[in-house]
């Protein structure tokens, strides 16, 4: 009976100790209770004496936020005061939203639900979306912004030095920097935040305002604040203040994206190559179900990127991906803009308009001149400027702005060659049905790689097919001088893959004969009108009797 | 006039009031305060929940070793898994789209929403662990005889409830955890499906389909499976499972109490001297109805040795109920109830496992389908519930291990237990098994002839080779039943800790590849 009793005593005994361990964890030892306890004694005696120790949230049902960040945040809840410069109490920085409308996960990933700080940061196990770190903060306007327009990345560099170059940051302010100087005296008002001018909208007669401005100004800092411009610049300028929509580092990292030739090979929303893996949606990547066996490092998202970009290899065993060897700032740019294709689904209501244009119009977000498509879609395989490319275990990818080339291939063939790719061959297929590009885009191309090459097609007086020679010969002749390069069987190697149906349907005879006659300077591709240390001269029949013997691969299966 | 009458009445209805307090008392417990063992008695049959309980019980039933209060346990944890999950109800909504944030916001923000969320998650647990160690204490005291044969059925039948009932909720959370965990379930129960597709006979009767639609109520895991889990998990289950309890706590009384050795009483060693006297005086209530009813109610023959419930038994009990909600309190607090990402049907876990008490299943499962999912547990349950049937002898009754061979026989009834699941199972992962040597063997020869099978095999032949040599059917169920205990640890124990991505084996889960 003692016994019994004694359990009954201690167990009921320890049973109230645990429930008073349970009530000082849930009433004095949570995190957010503590850190509005530090808010309140930073306040005001005022302030604090009506200032409540409660959670706090702010829920947005169209959105499907329930963000309680703002427990711990305090200063960006409604109608509290920030303190400013402290960590967690500061303000938030000025951006287009309004947090109170929009809620913090929407931006800034993490758990909104959560009310501990491991959690909510999503740095505890099992939450496939950790916040942004503070660096790549405004790659979450990518989750509504996905298809923010950026411009040819060029343009921008231009913009961006002409800004430094006419002194603009003087008076303006922009993205943090300048701003200094009031234009029309010290206590006036300042000249116009340029930080999100591209959402905002500016005058068309800017620049003639200014010079009126100054014109009329008798002394001080509007006398000389701008000189005329020539059209290109102010061309220039503009592209440069329509791109800043607020997001600073989002524009510029879309812009590298698109310059390096990275949808060659990986589909975005839809457009693009498909060797890689579509990135649509590469920021939203679970880092729990990446493989982090071969980083040493921290295992986030954007570390895992990073590392991938620097060798991509070494992070993804087997990966086709080349060695691109980019430098640092071109990593961070990229890693940047890989964190903000997070596109998520929201109420059609809230989209931006640059969102419906892209999605329900089928608009581009990237401009769509020239030298933008190619940066886009060519430039990782055949270099920046058309000169071919070979990366580090790869075969060399053909130098399409050749003046050789070009010279020799008809805009038909060039057209061809982009809509229809190579089948095979890693050359993709561009027409709209597969890689998703437009006729017009198209077209831009091919009279944008002869701007590169600087060639017209030679007026070719022939039929497509002329070539009356006999192939048995030319078979010996191939064997003896092409194979090598181009394969016995014409499946390629160190030069083009021969035996593809597109290139044998699409090139003329002439293209064909003169490619070997001529040679392709500034390539592999010798010309066989003369004789060089490896090869002897080929006659013209002799040539036309290996186009005649590359021909029969048409019929021949 | 009036005044004169209505004096009184006020008086009286004043005195009326001024005595509601103890007039309830008395109405509610019409025995008065249990000071003597007769009011003690009268306070217990005077009570439908005190009433579960015979008015006196006898000192073997109090020793500690004789339950070491594990049906109480497997009580206490129900009761406490009950009272959470009605507080969980309050916010938990079982629809897929907003399930995983009700359950985040408790986690969060509901006050003490996560301790008690915790709770109910160890006190289920608890339960899983005290039923089965109470089934083996039943079993080991050769509890199950005559006449309390029909209220180990009823008890296995308790056992199935309580892991329905731990199942059900595991789905709720609709996290990736439980996702997945009831797809692998319902592909268990879609297992007959390997044998009628071996026959040919699926199209025609695909019993295996049919229980995996039964369960699931369509194709994939859903929002139809998860209103139908949670009506099960907050309403069918619990309610037949408390009318099942009924049955079983009636039926203990009904077979006299708890088992104890025939000479239980000369064993006992004489009660302390300050102990309450042992049946000093007789109880109020006569038992002349009870002698017209047919039966063996143990009141009929002499009280000796026996101790009024009250406060013997209870204090036992309400100890033990203590005990019960400590650890549970103590595990709530120490660690948290798992969340993990909300469920994606689209990303498929690896490995994907099944709640813990299903992995040795999930295991014999990774050998044949339909064995492991239907055939062996079929045969499992068949087996413990014709035990009591089958053991017909006396000897032992009451006494842990008791009857032929004893502790002795248990013990290498373990050795051999464990050292068969073992070994079979570090061949089949070492080696392979029939599909790896000859991969176009037809399925049917594997559901025939599998490590799953194989055992079942070994452990039947041993328990009826001790049958023979020790010749009592009770030796060779203490065989059985230890070895189906030891594969049950095995297994588990493997499928929990030694199965990694694909189900291929692990020393540990640190060497998972990708992380």
């Amino acid at each position: 009976m003692k016994r019994r009793k004694h359990l009954l005593l201690w167990t009921s005994l320890g049973t109230l100790v645990l429930l008073g361990w349970a009530i000082y964890e849930e009433h004095f030892s949570q995190e957010w209770r503590l850190l509005q306890d530090q808010y309140r004694m930073r306040l005001e005696p005022a302030a604090a004496r009506s200032f409540a120790v409660q959670l706090r949230q702010i829920v947005v049902p169209a959105l499907n936020t329930t963000d309680r960040c703002v427990s711990c945040h305090v200063g960006m809840a409604a109608g509290e005061t920030p303190i400013e410069g402290h960590p967690v109490f500061g303000s938030h920085p000025p951006v287009a939203h309004d947090p109170s409308e929009f809620g913090c996960t929407v931006c800034h990933g993490g758990q909104g639900r959560a009310t501990r700080i491991a959690d909510a940061h999503g740095t505890a196990p099992f939450w496939p979306q950790p916040m942004l770190p503070r660096g790549f903060a405004y790659a979450g306007c990518g989750s509504c912004h996905t298809h923010l327009a950026v411009t040819n990345l060029d343009q921008l560099e231009r913009g961006r030095s002409l800004v430094e170059r006419f002194d603009c940051l003087r008076c303006h302010e922009l993205e943090g920097r300048g701003g200094t100087t009031r234009p029309f005296q010290a206590t006036g008002p300042p000249a116009p935040d340029l930080s999100a001018v591209g959402a905002r909208g500016f005058s068309p007669g800017w620049h003639d305002q200014h010079l009126e401005r100054s014109r009329d100004a008798a002394d001080g800092y509007w006398k000389d604040s701008i000189t005329v411009l020539d059209v290109g610049q102010r061309r220039d300028l503009e592209t440069f203040l329509r791109s800043r929509a607020g997001a600073p580092g989002l524009v510029e990292s879309k812009a590298l994206f698109h310059s390096q030739g990275c949808r060659g090979c990986h589909k975005v929303n839809a457009v693009g190559g498909d060797d890689g893996p579509d990135l649509s949606l590469a920021g939203q990547k679970d880092p729990a179900l990446l493989d982090f066996s071969g980083l040493p490092g921290e295992r986030s998202l954007p570390e895992w990127l990073r590392e991938h970009f620097r060798a991509p290899a070494k992070v993804v065993a087997g990966s086709q991906m080349p060695y691109l060897g980019l430098d640092d700032e071109q990593i961070e740019g990229l890693t940047f803009y890989m964190l903000s294709l997070r596109r998520t689904s929201f109420p059609e209501a809230y989209w931006p308009p640059d969102r419906v244009r892209a999605q329900l119009l089928g608009e581009r977000d990237f401009s769509a001149d020239g030298a933008t498509l190619y940066g886009t879609f060519c430039a990782a395989c055949h270099g920046p400027r058309g000169q071919g490319m070979r990366y580090p275990g790869t075969s060399a990818f053909p130098a399409v702005a050749n003046p050789d080339f070009l010279e020799l291939a008809s805009d038909e063939f060039l057209l061809t060659a982009i809509r229809r790719g190579r089948p095979g061959r890693r050359m993709p297929a561009w027409g709209e049905t597969e890689g998703g590009l437009t006729e017009t885009e198209i077209l831009t191309l091919a009279s944008y790689l002869r701007r590169l090459g600087g060639r017209e097609p030679e007026p070719d007086g022939q039929p497509a097919r002329w070539v009356r020679a006999e192939a048995e010969s030319g078979g010996a002749l191939y064997a003896q001088n092409c194979a090598s390069c181009h394969g016995v069987e014409g499946q390629g190697g160190e030069g083009t893959a021969l035996r593809n149906p597109v290139l044998l349907e699409s090139a003329s005879d002439t293209y064909l004969t003169e490619t070997i006659w001529r040679g392709r300077r500034g390539t592999t591709m010798p010309a066989f009108s003369e004789a060089s240390t490896i090869h002897r001269s080929l006659t013209r029949p002799e040539i036309e009797s290996i186009v005649a013997f590359i021909r029969s691969w048409e019929t021949r299966p | 006039m009036a005044t004169a009458e209505c004096r009184p009445a006020l008086a009286r209805f004043w005195a009326n009031l001024k005595a509601v307090p103890a007039l309830f008392r008395a109405s509610a417990f019409r025995a008065g305060s249990p000071v003597s063992d007769r009011s003690r008695s009268s306070f217990v049959f005077g009570n439908v929940f005190l009433h579960l309980h015979s008015v006196r019980v006898h000192r073997w039933t109090l020793r500690w070793a004789t339950t070491w209060g594990l049906g109480l346990i497997t009580l206490a944890a129900f009761l406490i898994a009950l009272l959470t999950g009605i507080l969980l109800m309050f916010y938990y909504k079982p629809y897929p789209a907003v399930a995983y944030d009700s359950i985040k916001d408790i986690h969060f923000v509901v006050p003490t929403g996560r301790f008690i969320r915790n709770i109910h998650r160890w006190s289920a647990n608890l339960m899983v662990v005290a039923v089965i160690l109470h089934m083996a204490r039943v079993f080991y005291t050769a509890s199950y005889r005559r006449p309390r044969e029909f209220n180990w059925v009823v008890g296995m039948v308790l056992l199935v409830l309580t892991l329905g009932l731990s199942f059900t909720g595991y789905l709720l959370p609709w996290d990736q955890l439980a996702y997945w965990a009831i797809t692998i379930g319902a592909n268990i129960a879609q297992s007959p499906r390997e044998v009628t597709d071996a026959l040919g006979l699926t199209a025609w009767f695909d019993l295996g389909g049919l229980q995996k639609l039964l369960l699931l109520g369509s194709d994939e895991v859903g929002e139809e499976a998860l209103i139908r889990f949670y009506l099960l998990h907050v309403m069918i289950l619990p309610i037949a499972l408390l009318m099942l309890l009924a049955v079983h706590f009636w039926r203990i009384r009904k077979d006299g109490g708890l088992a104890r050795p025939e000479d239980a009483d000369g064993r006992l060693p004489a009660p302390a001297r300050r102990l309450f006297p042992v049946f000093t005086q007789l109880p109020q209530k006569t038992y002349h109805l009870a002698a017209l009813v047919r039966g063996r109610t143990p009141a009929m023959g002499p009280p000796e040795n026996t101790l009024p419930s009250l406060p013997h038994l209870f204090y036992a009990e309400a100890g033990v109920l203590m005990l019960s909600v400590f650890i549970c309190l103590l595990l709530a607090l120490l660690s948290d109830a798992p969340l993990k990402e909300l469920a994606n049907p689209a990303v498929p876990e690896n490995p994907a496992k099944a709640p813990w008490y299903f992995l040795g299943l999930q295991e014999l499962v990774s050998h044949s389908a339909f064995m492991g999912g239907v055939g062996i547990p079929a045969l499992v349950m068949i087996g413990l519930g014709l035990i009591p049937f089958l053991d017909r002898e006396e000897r032992g009754t009451g006494d842990w291990f008791g009857g032929p061979g004893g502790a002795s026989l248990v013990v290498r009834a373990t050795a051999f237990g464990l050292g068969a699941c073992i070994l079979l199972e570090a061949f089949t992962i070492r080696f392979g098994w029939l599909r790896q040597w000859w991969p176009e063997v037809p399925q049917l020869a594997i559901t025939v002839a599998n490590p799953g099978t194989l055992l079942a095999l070994a452990y039947a032949w041993y328990s009826l080779w001790v049958m023979r040599r020790f010749d009592s059917t009770r030796a060779g169920a203490l065989a059985l039943f230890t070895c189906f205990l030891c594969g049950f640890v095995v297994l588990t124990v493997i499928g929990y800790h030694f199965r990694g991505p694909n189900w291929d084996f692990y020393w540990s889960p640190s060497q998972w590849p990708g992380h």
